[in-house]
């Protein structure tokens, strides 16, 4: 049980680094797009991208959290 | 994936409220460990189902590819028309934005043109997948850590045959040295900048499979609660819908993300000077 226990609280730090990250990209975004709205679009995407790089980290995480289990 | 069986009628019949648990988290484990691993028989969770060949993972692989091929070639395309109507004509909106946003965009002019079937076929092989694992008795073939693998291996495929062929070899070498820097830090870069590359199809690999996995493990968790608890844990089904709902979403989100850092990456080296 303590590997599931460890593999919980990993999973659960993961979703912490990932939050944080991901809040920062889209403060960057909604706050870019605010002060440009004609670069909008743009910076949509490269929000997207950025947002799905550090979702992968977790995802990372997560499947090592799998393993782990 | 008998065992498996077993123990969740065990659990469901009768133990105490820990040995419950406990077999209840052994099923659920072996459950997703036989989602990552095994690719040759699919069972439905608590119930038995007759095991046929298109629930399969290359079964239902298969079935979309011919279906993608059938339905693509054989009814939406007519080079005749110039205005496409119903369903051609919603399969044009995505087709466009492939091309113009993410190939054109990302590789240029000339390259986005060509490779603009790819990563169609990229699109929509990945959505259907995806949104067929939605649909209940079939599985999720990208939830498979050896399908999403062989998706990625193409992607390096073509990364590194497209950037030999557009650049040359010796300038497709090149572009694994960082220009700028002093010579010591050249020579300690550039297998960091190798390691990168395939670093980066992993993190495609891996990023797909977890993401549809993760999804159907909340939606087969919840669900398990009311196996877990009885009826008393009935009002998480409503959950189980919202979640649904949400996996549509990243269905559609993840064959978008797949194809486009697959355009991003191939375009790093199509174009080393960029």
């Amino acid at each position: 049980m303590t590997g599931i226990a460890l593999a919980s609280v990993g999973a659960g730090l993961a979703a912490i680094g990932a939050g944080i990250g991901v809040g920062t990209v889209g403060a960057a975004a909604v706050q870019g797009m605010a002060r440009q709205p004609e670069m909008a679009p743009k910076l949509q995407v490269t929000a997207l991208i950025f947002s799905a790089l550090i979702e992968g980290v977790a995802l990372f995480s997560l499947v090592i959290c799998f393993l782990q289990m | 994936m008998t065992s498996s069986v077993d123990i969740a009628t065990n659990a469901v019949s009768a133990g105490g409220p820990v040995d419950t648990k406990i077999a209840v988290h052994d099923f659920i484990y072996e459950h997703v460990m036989y989602h990552i691993a095994e690719a040759d028989v699919w069972n439905l969770p608590f119930v038995n189902v007759p095991q046929l060949d298109i629930f399969r993972y290359d079964g239902v692989m298969i079935a979309v590819g011919c279906l993608l091929l059938i339905f693509f070639c054989g009814f939406f395309y007519k080079p005749n028309k110039s205005v496409q109507h119903g369903w051609a004509n919603l399969l044009e909106v995505f087709v466009l934005f492939i091309r113009n946003q993410i190939a054109i965009a990302f590789l240029g002019e000339k390259d986005g043109r060509r490779m603009a079937p790819l990563f169609c076929s990229f699109f929509f092989f990945i959505l259907i997948l995806n949104l067929l694992g939605l649909v209940p008795l079939f599985t999720t073939a990208t939830g498979n850590i050896n399908v999403t693998g062989a998706l990625a291996a193409i992607t390096l495929g073509f990364m590194v045959g497209g950037g030999i062929y557009r650049c040359g070899v010796k300038n497709f070498l090149l572009t694994f040295i960082p220009p700028g820097l002093p010579l010591p830090l050249k020579i300690f870069m550039a297998p960091l900048e190798f390691v990168s590359m395939i670093s980066k199809v992993m993190a495609l690999m891996i990023r797909l499979f977890a993401n549809m996995l993760a999804g159907h493990i909340i939606i087969f968790s919840l669900v398990g609660l009311v196996a877990l608890f009885g009826l008393w844990a009935a009002p998480v089904l409503a959950l189980v819908v919202c979640v649904y709902f949400f996996e549509i979403f990243i269905a559609f989100f993840q064959a978008y993300i797949f194809t486009l850092l697959s355009a991003v990456y191939m375009g790093q080296l199509y174009r080393p000077e960029h």
